[in-house]
């Protein structure tokens, strides 16, 4: 049989992915209790804006798309991980204002408007950028692949995955490590006291909104390249960031960040070793640890049980 | 005691007698039912089942520009029959039960006599079920999985496309010779790429070649590391993937970026052009196709401008193969219904079961017919690769060979297909 170590090193990147797939998602529903199902849709849009940027050259006024196409493509690679997350965030507070008067009442209305915003957004990228698929250029330094083990490695995925390590550590720093967390999280718990304690909680929202939308866009950035950019490609991220979230248990960061991990490992093990069990290996691994634990590995009893 | 019938009694029992009567006829048949659409001057109206969205998404709105110029052309020379041709169109999504109701609501509620159009064998099949059941022309004119005219073949169903066998035959036995004998297959876990996969481990053992394993791929896989690394550690000369749609692209653009297609030999069954083009630095090995835009043969410079005149943005520079088998099949079954002078069914089946199609008039390098007992229809198949000393943008192909349909005939699929009687067949008349 095949050695192991190549598997369990693609497991862990793989893992990595997911998890940075799931991490926006995790933040809106963990803090705001809200499901967003408009995260596959700000996923793609995210590649695609950072496609427009890193593409053929943008219609810019005289001068400034010149400018820009000649930058080195790493600089603008770097400066698209950054751009195109703000842009969709912008998106994200739009959609926070619409869900506003969903807050407080049955979550299924929030469910409703997130669900019509996917399909806004995935036709408004069909009328912009058509049905075709694009590729999303790539600096040569992260480009191509590299030997180790005696075996081919994609250069580009390790750096997806060290990025998704980032990405994790940040948003941890941001929650865990900040005054703006603590905040947010008192909000979650308990909004009347925060209130009277002065704070703006509806400021508050828009915030962890957009922020957990700018980490779709960015998930959606890191990825176009290993997935190709097309449409529909919301899907392929919102079902996996679903299940991971409720494998890690609704509210729980780490949780979330472990599930993913778990998921990301046993579809790269099923795949080297039972191939054609290895998308279906995640919802398996879900099934049992939901027969288990009903909220998950780390849930805790939320308001969407309600 | 008298008997007597009286006027309730009467209306009572008669009630129950056609209740009963109504209630054995739904059990016991008929089971045939006859549907007529055909009014003079009323358009004809064609359903077009193809996909928008889906792992042939790309594919199926080529699909449709291929069809709908074929409709256009028709209808700007005054219709068919003098009957002006009408076309509706829905999402199949890649996804047979949505193809299964598409069909259904086409025939049952839109009134469309013929339908047309599957990138995928298992949409491909379930449209086919509707459509048999009511007696209504389907043609599957993109779907290749051999079972399409094997096992899964139907009376009203004619497939316009090579299928897997007929081009793994165009390709195996020579790479077995020439390339190498160990093989490894990679399969797409649904239909076509079983079949595409069964067809060639027939093929590479018949010319004295081993198939080492056989990984199956699922449908919307995104990520093939894992798969890269076992064929890697398996180390096989010929590496035989038949996996198609964005999960075709995706392993193609994975395999490229790490050039392990210079490892080993990959030798691909059909690559549609809509995936080919959205990957274009992504083409590995040799693969076949039934048809490209800079074949030297009359007709074809003429067939790219006038799809080039109609072409939405969104659409990709040049007609590929998934756009030409729409217009074929599209403009075929036109004629043969121009040719009866009817709008019937049966008369169409019979017409198109004769089928015959000069080279010239295909745009490809030998006549084209139709196999009467499977409805498939036989073409000549081209190997290519990526194209060296391209002549410009679009000129991604070197075709390296054109076989003759006879020589790439698929074996299996007349001793599996069996064809209903015509006396079976409900009539349409649209």
């Amino acid at each position: 049989m095949f050695t192991l170590i190549p598997f369990l090193i693609n497991g862990l990147t793989l893992g990595l992915l997911f998890a940075l797939i799931a991490l926006g998602f995790m933040l809106i529903v963990g803090v705001m209790e809200q499901i967003n199902l408009a995260h596959g849709s700000l996923f793609a849009l995210g590649a695609y804006v950072a496609y427009a940027l890193l593409g053929p050259p943008l219609p810019l006024p005289v001068g400034v798309g010149e400018w820009w196409a000649g930058l080195p493509l790493g600089l603008r690679y770097v400066l698209a991980l950054v751009i195109a997350p703000c842009i969709v965030g912008l998106l994200g507070i739009l959609i926070e204002q619409g869900m506003r008067r969903t807050y407080g009442k049955d979550p299924l209305f929030g469910l409703l408007l997130t669900f019509g915003a996917a399909m806004v957004i995935e036709d408004v990228i069909r009328s912009v950028w058509g049905t075709r698929d694009y590729i999303l250029p790539t600096p040569d330094a992260i480009s191509g692949g590299f030997i180790a083990l005696n075996l081919i490695w994609s250069t580009y995925r390790f750096f997806a995955a060290f990025a998704a390590a980032v990405f994790i550590l940040l948003t941890w720093l941001l929650i865990e490590r900040t005054r703006f967390g603590a905040v947010i999280k008192a909000g979650a718990h308990d909004s009347e006291m925060v209130r009277a304690l002065g704070y703006d909680l509806a400021k508050l929202r828009i915030a962890v909104f957009a922020i957990g939308t700018m980490l779709a866009a960015a998930a959606g950035v890191i990825m176009a390249p290993i997935w190709g950019i097309r449409p529909h490609m919301g899907v392929d991220a919102v079902i996996p960031a679903f299940l991971i979230i409720v494998l890690g248990g609704v509210g729980s960061f780490w949780g979330a960040v472990i599930a993913g991990l778990m998921v990301g490992m046993v579809i790269g093990l099923t795949a080297a070793y039972a191939s054609e069990w290895s998308l279906l290996s995640m919802y398996i691994l879900l099934i049992v640890v939901v027969t288990f634990r009903s909220r998950g590995l780390f849930g805790k009893k939320s308001i969407l049980e309600a | 005691m008298t008997d007597r019938i009286t006027r309730r009694g009467l209306v009572k029992g008669g009630t129950m007698l056609a209740g009963a009567a109504a209630g054995f006829g739904t059990i016991y048949g008929p089971w045939k039912h006859n549907r007529a659409y055909a009014q003079e001057g009323k358009p004809i109206k064609i359903g077009l089942t193809c996909d928008a969205s889906g792992m042939y998404g790309a594919s199926g709105r080529d699909e449709l520009r291929g069809i709908t110029m074929c409709i256009d052309e028709f209808n700007a020379n005054g219709g068919v029959l003098g009957r002006k041709i009408e076309w509706i169109t829905a999402d199949t999504e890649t996804n047979p039960a949505t193809a299964s109701r598409v069909a259904e609501r086409f025939i049952t509620r839109e009134d469309c006599s013929i339908l047309i159009g599957a990138i995928h064998s298992g949409v491909a099949n379930a449209i086919t079920q509707v459509a048999e059941k009511y007696g209504t022309i389907y043609l599957n004119s993109n779907s290749s999985a051999p079972t399409e005219a094997g096992e899964n073949c139907s009376r009203v169903k004619f497939v316009w496309d090579g299928n897997g066998t007929n081009f793994t035959m165009s390709s195996v036995k020579a790479a077995v010779e020439r390339v190498g004998k160990k093989w490894l297959l990679l399969t797409n876990d649904y239909v076509w790429g079983h079949e595409t996969s069964d067809a060639t481990r027939k093929l590479v053992e018949e010319a004295g070649g081993e198939i080492i394993d056989n990984l199956l791929i699922p449908q919307n896989t995104r990520d093939f590391t894992s798969y890269l690394l076992n064929i890697q550690q398996m180390a096989p000369e010929v590496v035989a993937p038949a996996v198609g749609g964005d999960d075709g692209k995706i392993l193609r653009a994975q395999v490229a970026e790490l050039g392990l297609d210079k490892q080993a030999a990959w030798v691909q069954s059909q690559q549609d052009w809509p995936d080919v083009w959205a990957a274009p630095d992504s083409i590995i090995g040799i693969f076949g196709t039934n048809w490209y835009h800079k074949l030297k043969l009359p007709g074809v410079d003429d067939f790219v401008k006038r799809w080039q005149a109609r072409a939405d943005a969104d659409a990709i520079p040049v007609p590929g193969n998934v756009s030409y088998c729409g217009y074929m099949a599209m403009r075929e079954t036109l004629r043969a219904i121009e040719r009866v002078g009817t709008t019937n069914n049966i008369a169409i089946i019979k017409e198109l079961e004769q089928l015959k199609i000069p080279a010239a008039d295909r745009m490809q390098d030998y006549d084209a017919w139709m196999n009467p007992d499977t409805h498939h229809l036989q073409q000549t198949i081209y190997l290519a690769r990526r194209n060296p000393n391209p002549v410009d943008d679009t000129d991604l192909y070197e075709i390296i060979s054109a076989s003759k349909p006879e020589d790439v005939v698929d074996p299996e699929e007349g001793k599996l297909c069996k064809l209903a009687p015509y006396e079976q067949i409900p009539t349409v008349d649209g």
